[in-house]
Formats: C-alpha cells, structure tokens, sequence
C-alpha cells in the first residue's frame, strides 16, 4: 500500500468504494446501522468485510445546545449558562461572524432621552407596522422589556453612541411616532454610529466568554433529533474533521437566521440559507408566514449592500429622476421615514412609472450631500465608506444609487411569547412542542407580523434570546437525567450526507442555486400577481425535483464546502418553495406581500368604512391570519392551513390591545 | 539506537493521552488507534502534515476529556451483494 495519501482521504478511515445500491430494497428500509464498535469487536481491531462506508458518531450530552451563534443564540446560550445550566452552542461560523454583524440602524427602545417617551407608543407603532398579522402578546412583551434589554447591553459595555449629556443617543427611525401616531415623528432608536450589529455581537460574545458555555464553531447543524414529537436534541457535521456529533439534550433553541439567499439580490451574507426553518420542516412541524419576505428600501444598485435606514433617520432623502422627493406624495406625514414595505413599493411604482435613474432608469437616489458633512462623519461614517467602496460614491457629494433589496424575513418557525415552539391544529389549538425553542429571525413569534419595523430586530434578538433561556429556567433544572433516545437517531441524515456526498447526477449545485434564485426575484418580487407566482410556483416545483439530478465534485469528508453547499441548498429549497406557495396562496396585500390583483387588505371587518353595522367574516373568508406550512420533503409538496392572530395583549390594564384599522403613513 | 526526534516524541504522548482519555468512555478505543496507525504511514520528512494532525488531535482530546462527550458509535453502510 502506497504511503502516499491525499489530503483529503488521511485523515479519516479508509472509505471502500460505495457500491450502488440495487433497485430492490433490501430487507430494513434503512441503509445505515448504528453500533458502538463498528463491526469489531471491543478489542479486536479487523474490521468486517461487510463494511462500505462508515461514519464515526460522538455523542455528548448536554442540558441544553442552542444552534447559530449570531446575537440572539449567543443572548440565549450565555443566559442559560448564567441560569446554571450545562449548555453547548452549535455554530457554523465563528461567532462573530454572524450576520447580526452586518446590522447597522439601531435597537428601538423607549427609554426616552431625546424626548418624552412610553412603551406603549413603541407597542402601537409595532402592531401598526405588522399590518396587524403581529400577535399582540409578544410585542407587548417586547416593547415592555426593550428599555430594560438596551440598558443591560449597556452594563455589557455596548459603546452606545451618546448625547450632549451622555446618555444614550436615539435617532429617528422608520416608523416611529410619538402619541399613539399622534405626536410626530418619534426618537426612539438606540445606535452605535451606524454599525450598531457589529457592536452588538461583539460586546454579546466577549461577556459570553464570562460563561462556560461549550462552543461548537465550524459544525454544521444537519437536522434534529425527534422522538415521539418532543425534541430531544441535534446532530450536527463537524466540518473540520468531518465527523458526526449528536448533541442529545432536553432543551433545543434554534437560532439560526433568516434565508435571504433563495433571492438573487439580497442584502445577506452567503450563509443566510435558513438552516433552522429547514431542519424544522424536516421534523414535520410547521413554518409561519414564510410569505412575508422585506424589501429594505436602500440596498445599494449592483452590488445589494445595505445602505441602513438610520440615513433616512438622520435626514436622508430619496429622490427620482426629476429631483423630487417623491415620498411626500406617498406618505404624506412619515415622508421618507414611513414603514419600509410602503417605501419599497412607493421606489418601485417610481422606477415602474419611468422616473427612475441611472442610463436604464432602474434605480432611485439616497440623497445625503444636504446634511452636514460633520454629521455624516460621526453618525453615518460605516455608509460613507460602503458607498465609495460598492457605488464609487462620495457621500458628501452625490447621492447613492439605490433599489430595494431582499433583507430580512418576517416568517419562521412559529412560538409563543415565551420562545417555545408550537404547532397548531384547528381543533386543538395552539400545542407547544416540548423541549424546542426558537428565537431571533428564525423564529416568527410573531412580533414582526407582516412587516418589520426598522431596528425592532436587533431588540427581538436580545428579548427573545433572553425569553428562551428565562423560559427554559422556569421549566427544567440543570442536571436533569435526559429521557432515552434511539441508538440510531439521526440515522436519516447521515444517509442523506452520504448521498449527498456521492451524488453524481448531472446539474451542479451553483447551476441549481442560481435558478432557484432567479426564480424567486421573478416571480416573488416585491409586487407579485396571481398568474406570476402560479408560474413561480410550477417553476420552483420543477427545480426542487432537479435536486435529486444533483452534482458534488469532492468526495472527501474534511472540510468538503460543496457537501455543505449542497446541504445549504437543500435547505434554501425547502424555504423556497413555502415561501413561493404561501404568497400564492394569500389573494390580499398585507404589509410586505402586495398583490397587484388583490390590491386591499382583506380583514374580518372593513375597517375604511365605520364598523357599526357589518358583520364579521368567518375565518375561512379573511385574511388576518398566520400561514402555516408544511412540506412534504420527498415529494415538494407544500400544504398550507391557518392559525388566527393572537389579539389580547398580555395585560390588558397596563397595556390594551390596538384593534386593526387603516395602516397609512 | 534510534531516537524519537521531538516531534515524534510529542505525537507518542498525544497518543498516550488519548488512550487513557478513551478509557472510561464506549467506543473510542479502537478509532484512536485506526487513526494513529493509519497516519504513521506519513514520511517523517512531512513535517507539516504532521504539526496540521498534531494540532487537530489536540483540539480533539480537549473534547474527548470534556465530561459531556460521552460515547463514540458508527453508522456503517453494509455492502451491497
């Protein structure tokens, strides 16, 4: 035997050449057997000729693994480290290298340094941007907790930009107003300069090193470990020695994201794939409103870099081609500060109606060179710096070219206010799925509804993150003894690993991901009709069947990215093909999700004309209500059924319910 | 005689770590000793590789010392017929 081995192949076992499989199943459905010892035994080291391929499995017990290290997994994982239990942290990227780290606007929270202020205001204002699709109890409870949570990252040491007399700086945000929507235009939004995630995850992961919490970097979540519908852990990739770890534990937090890159142009990184909503589906539980995908106004032309709204904030405008600030004729009272679906749909119907600018009349303009160029240097300089680097822009002189841009996704894998997961059936009601907890973009709790507010995201990480972990104190002791599992759980995953590993069909995963991605940017757009999104539809059914026609190249184990890459796309499909159906499916504009053939939003009640009088729609018939979907992963079918909004607030005497009326800026 | 260099003196103690790390946990065993045997096949020349496995077995006897790590099993794919 040759002393010469690759790089990729020392380092493991030697791996026989995997046999195809015959076209009659063999007597066990499953392909792959679990043993402690292979097939040796103890001490014995031969191993079997029956072998073809193995995978070693470390298992670890925890009390609780919390998957994604961005900010709300790492607010979770340290508060229950805090809380004393034993807790590990599942990551595929380092830390701080989450897209948390990309945020630049703000937390909101009423703290009220720059004037008067209460949290009901900032409570009003949420439920009015969700479109009234937010369910009450959870903004109440995060918009009661938001002046506590920012001050507690300020104890961390989170350099909060500041005012005259050092307190904490609050900008204008999208959104915000004061008096119930009243009172004008309100200052509630907490930043650092313009790089407020950045800050954020950085000051989380240093106190977080406070903590023993155990961090898993670089292991790649595969799917989680389900036993008669209670979540009993996680099995993840270890990406740099390629083995498998199961991470058996009673409390499971996902905190994976969102999956900004089923879209062509989108603001998020590349490892925005929706790991999290994938591996939910997979275990049959369903996802809410995926439909609901924002377009963040002022993603720069080309390139999709975020331009935050915090320019709009500190008096940014927006400008068509003629020069004229166009968002006075649109939201009259907001202007460029009103919520950002009716922004995007304003540049949009601009650029549509032949004011856009640029030789192709495709774009708009962020005109900042008005403002004081000392201004921009202090409160804006990270943008300053994006535009000369993505758009060759000085700031201080011309303005930026801009479009909207896929940023962010309302929908997610469905809880209550507390962070536990739940799933629903007509009959039975809202039924929470023990030992599983979601938080952060890729949980729907639903604080965002149909659209999110500028800066309320930031803040539903750390809420929500601390939610879990105070949830899962309240519910469990650390050192409890973990229920028995399977010895071959996960075993379906593995399988799906190897096949994906020694897949040789005939498209490559970049060929599969970039038509997934210019299906979605046409078809779901951010004004979408009925007869475009069928075709959207039947297209994407047809690209999720390609996906057993796949490609991989490298058939190593040890750091093998197109495996992960793969993985991703199967996960980017999975929220593709909800999403695509989902907004289909819902024959009304709500917040984000504008149909140009149902162009009103369709409640139990008018609410443009005045109540007295009219009957209340039944459930079947109106469209304030949360989508649930699920799939059937071997076929790509996607089923869809409904779940009410959650109207009462959590204490009517301290904070009453908003009931819906017309949403206008 | 012979001697180990450093080097080879210093992947002999990983070794011997390893090994009485894996003791009390099932299943770790017999993996220890395929990986050592599989990667002494290295030239002694190939000093990089070396410190590269070397480092990497570090990181992995931390987590095998670790008191949640608690067994090491296989999924193994049987030949086909």
């Amino acid at each position: 035997m040759a002393a010469v081995c690759t790089a990729s192949r020392v380092l493991t076992k030697k791996v026989l050449t995997a046999k195809a499989l015959p076209a009659v199943c063999q007597s066990s459905s499953r392909k792959f057997h679990f043993s402690i010892y292979g097939n040796r035994d103890a001490n014995n080291a031969k191993v079997s000729d029956g072998i073809s391929t193995q995978y070693p499995v470390v298992d670890h017990e925890f009390d609780a693994v919390v998957v994604g290290a961005g900010g709300a997994g790492l607010r979770a994982a340290f508060g229950l480290s805090e809380a004393g239990f034993n807790t590990a942290c599942v990551t595929k990227l380092f830390p701080t290298r989450s897209h948390t780290v990309a945020a630049q606007g703000g937390i909101n929270a009423a703290l009220g340094n720059m004037e008067g202020d209460d949290w009901r205001w900032h409570f009003y204002d949420t439920v009015k941007g969700s479109d009234w699709l937010g369910d009450q109890d959870a903004i109440h409870y995060m918009t009661e907790q938001a002046p506590a949570a920012v001050v507690e990252l300020e104890n961390f040491g989170m350099p909060f930009s500041r005012t005259e007399d050092g307190k904490i700086y609050q900008r204008a945000f999208g959104g915000q107003s004061l008096k119930f929507g009243k009172g004008g235009q309100a200052h509630r939004c907490c930043c650092v300069a313009d790089r407020t995630g950045h800050s954020l995850l950085h000051t989380l992961y240093g106190r977080s090193l406070r903590y023993d919490t155990s961090y898993f970097v670089e292991y790649f979540a595969l799917d989680l470990l389900m036993e008669d519908g209670e979540c009993k852990g996680v099995i993840a990739l270890c990406m740099e020695d390629g083995s498998i770890h199961r991470f058996r534990s009673k409390n499971t937090v996902i905190a994976t994201g969102g999956y900004g890159r089923t879209y062509f142009s989108c603001t998020s990184a590349h490892t925005s794939t929706g790991d999290g909503n994938a591996m939910v589906t997979r275990a049959g539980l369903p996802c809410q409103d995926l439909e609901f995908v924002q377009f963040h106004p002022t993603g720069i032309y080309g390139a999709g870099c975020l331009i935050t709204e915090g320019c709009r904030g500190e008096g940014g405008i927006l400008i068509n081609s003629e020069g004229e600030r166009f968002m006075e004729r649109y939201a009259p009272n907001a202007k460029d500060l009103a919520s950002r679906d009716v922004v995007s749909r304003s540049m949009t119907i601009e650029i549509r109606e032949g004011r856009g600018c640029g030789p192709e009349k495709d774009h708009v303009h962020l005109q900042l060179h008005h403002l004081p160029p000392q201004q921009l240097a202090t409160r804006l300089p990270g943008i300053s710096e994006t535009a000369m680097i993505f758009a060759g822009v000085d700031v201080t002189k011309e303005p930026i070219p801009v479009l909207p841009t896929v940023h962010y996704n309302m929908g997610g894998i469905p809880t209550n206010y507390k962070g536990q997961v739940i799933n629903y059936s007509p009959e039975g009601g809202d039924k929470v799925v023990p030992g599983l907890y979601a938080c952060g973009e890729a949980g729907c709790a639903s604080v965002h509804g149909a659209n999110r507010l500028g800066a309320n995201s930031l803040l539903d990480l750390v809420v929500f993150g601390r939610a879990c972990a105070l949830t899962i104190a309240d519910i469990c002791t650390p050192g409890e003894k973990l229920s028995p599992l399977k010895p071959d759980a996960g075993e379906e995953s593995v399988a799906n690993l190897d096949k994906v590993r020694y897949a040789s069909g005939s498209m490559r995963t970049s060929e599969i991901r970039l038509n997934m991605q210019k299906t979605m940017q046409n078809h779901a757009a951010v004004f979408r009709t009925g007869s475009v999104l069928k075709e959207g539809c039947d297209k994407m059914d047809a690209i999720y069947q390609t996906l057993d026609d796949i490609k991989t190249f490298d058939r190593g184990i040890v750091w093998n990215t197109d495996l992960v890459e793969t993985l991703e796309l199967q996960n980017l499909m999975l929220n593709g093909v909800q999403t695509i159906h989902s907004a289909e499916q819902r024959k009304e504009s709500r917040g984000a999700h504008a149909r140009e053939d149902y162009k009103d939003r369709m409640d139990e009640l008018d609410y443009a004309r005045p109540l007295a009088g009219q009957e209340k729609k039944p459930f079947e018939e109106h469209w304030r209500k949360h989508t649930m979907s699920n799939v059937d992963v071997k076929t790509g079918k996607v089923t869809l059924k409904y779940r009410p909004v959650i109207d009462h607030s959590l204490n009517e005497e301290d904070c009453t319910h908003i009931p819906p009326a017309i949403r206008s800026y | 005689m012979v001697r180990h260099s450093k080097l080879q003196k210093q992947v002999l103690s990983l070794y011997r770590q390893f090994l009485r790390a894996g003791q009390d946990k099932p299943g770790f065993l017999p993996r220890i000793r395929d990986e050592f045997r599989e990667n002494s096949r290295l030239k002694k020349t190939d000093v990089m590789h070396i410190e590269y496995l070397y480092r990497r077995g570090e990181r992995q006897l931390e987590q095998l010392k670790d008191v949640n790590t608690k067994q090491l099993g296989t999924f193994s794919k049987s030949r086909e017929t």
